[in-house]
């Protein structure tokens, strides 16, 4: 049986060009976690599995050229609770770009499937101006604003109502010559969180600090990601990512 | 009796002659050796600006593009300055793939050059400096020569092979005599309309490498075809 397995994977890859990537995630208890994607003629087929919940989706896209592109897609997912799925749209053509998600599950399932319920998301960016950029975003009962102008680097401005109003405030620039960025947001008052990321190339280092007290620290080196963080209890994740041919 | 003819008359047509034999041989030369000059010429590596008119999404649009190319490597950068909604995104052209970066959602969308989408500019940016290109997917023919600021030029008219999709009907290309490069690009779709008129100008020889053309934000979102 277990040969049968290794030839389904063997022709897989040696059919379609993919990506695997196999973790490992501590919480209380250790458990493996895997994403497999299979590129098709047109768009891709991906699975995600954990214990306990496991979903198959489809990726596909239309390219514009310099103009823009479009991607969207679809999940469904079985697992403890019910069913579940999800469907998005996400790109941009010309001057507008938008993502939109709606997925539901009846309960979450961390790592791979984090969302509880009914939820949504709907962002929109447009450019007003060749160097300035407004966007709004709705997100399980929150709603954003905001104005991001690039000189340079780029500054982004922008009020929040989630309960209560905050304040955004953002910072993305390159930090070297090689294409290096530093991407800096902090969110102040209904919500309370800081965000960073340092792309490196091979390397990068990303953090979610936020209160009520919850965050997460990510190194990515090459295809190896290792994550640490605090989600209602300390957790800890090791990824491996394959890409083939 | 006829006059005699004057020196100065005997000189104007010894000129004319001369004219006559070199747009002779300047015509006799077929589009590959015009290309193959070109190709030749621009065998370093160079950088120019291209500007004009394109027929864009929402009508006539101005078009502004720095082009930076390793022809030896058929690695070519186009970086879009205009229109607006354009600045910021570039396109990467290799011997294998085409790149397009779109700065407003931060992706890199890598497509291998057969899968790579008409550009919906009016006109393919693939073509723009790229002799190889033209050479492989173009029918082209000579129409004769046309004076430009930047000296005396050949005027090339190029037709998609068939089974070609590039988004035109038919491109005229015009190319520097005495140093062979392209100085304009006029595309036109299949109702004869001019989808793009384009001038090249700036040119220079510049000190490229493959990792300055292959630039991109680290943060982007790869996203391959």
């Amino acid at each position: 049986m277990r040969r049968w397995i290794w030839l389904f994977f063997l022709g897989l890859g040696a059919l379609a060009q993919g990506r695997l990537e196999a973790g490992a995630y501590f919480q209380g208890g250790l458990f493996p976690t895997l994403e497999a994607g299979f590129a098709l003629e047109e768009g891709e087929v991906y699975l995600r599995l954990q214990p306990g919940r496991g979903g198959l989706g489809y990726l596909g896209g239309v390219a514009l050229g310099p103009l823009g592109y479009l991607g969207y897609g679809l999940q469904g997912e079985v697992g403890e609770g019910g069913l579940g799925g999800a469907v998005f749209l996400e790109g941009g053509a010309g001057p507008l770009a938008l993502e939109g998600r709606l997925s539901y599950r009846p309960q979450a399932a961390f790592p791979l499937f984090p969302e509880e319920g009914l939820w949504g998301r709907l962002a929109l960016r447009y450019r007003l101006a060749p160097k300035e950029v407004a966007g709004l975003l709705l997100e399980g009962g929150r709603a954003e604003a905001t104005y991001a102008l690039r000189e340079g680097a780029t500054y982004t401005l922008g009020l929040g109502v989630a309960g209560s109003p905050y304040l955004v405030l953002g910072f993305k620039g390159e930090v070297g010559e090689g294409g290096e960025v530093l991407d800096l947001a902090l969110r102040l008052g209904g919500v309370n969180r800081l965000e960073g990321g340092l792309y490196l190339g091979e390397a990068s280092l990303l953090f979610i600090l936020s209160h009520p007290w919850a965050g997460s620290l990510t190194l990515w080196l090459g295809d190896l990601g290792l994550e640490a963080g605090f989600h209602q209890a300390p957790y800890a994740w090791v990824r491996y990512a394959w890409r083939w041919p | 009796m006829r006059e005699r003819e004057t020196p100065k008359a005997v000189g104007w047509k010894a000129w004319g002659l001369m004219a006559l034999l070199f747009l002779s041989l300047a015509l006799a030369q077929s589009p590959q050796e015009i290309l193959s000059r070109m190709v030749r010429n621009l065998d370093a590596p160079w950088q120019a600006e291209v500007r004009g008119e394109i027929q864009g999404p929402g009508g006539k649009e101005e078009f502004r593009a720095r082009v930076y190319a390793i022809s030896r490597q058929g690695l070519f950068r186009i970086e879009y300055l205009k229109p607006g909604s354009l600045e910021g995104n570039f396109t990467v052209i290799t011997d294998k793939e085409v790149w397009n970066y779109l700065y407003l959602t931060n992706q890199l969308i890598i497509s291998p050059k057969e899968k790579a989408q008409v550009s919906g500019l009016g006109f393919n940016p693939a073509l723009l400096g790229n002799a190889q290109a033209m050479a492989e997917r173009l029918d082209l023919r000579l129409l004769g020569r046309v004076s430009t600021p930047q000296g005396p030029a050949y005027r090339l008219l190029g037709q998609p092979k068939p089974g070609e999709a590039l988004g035109f009907r038919e491109v005229e290309l015009w190319i520097l005599e005495e140093d062979p490069r392209p100085v304009r690009f006029i595309f036109r779709g299949e109702g004869g309309q001019v989808l793009g008129d384009l001038q090249v100008v700036a040119f220079q020889r510049a000190n490229l490498t493959p990792a300055g053309l292959k630039r991109y934000p680290k943060d982007a979102q790869v996203v391959r075809r």
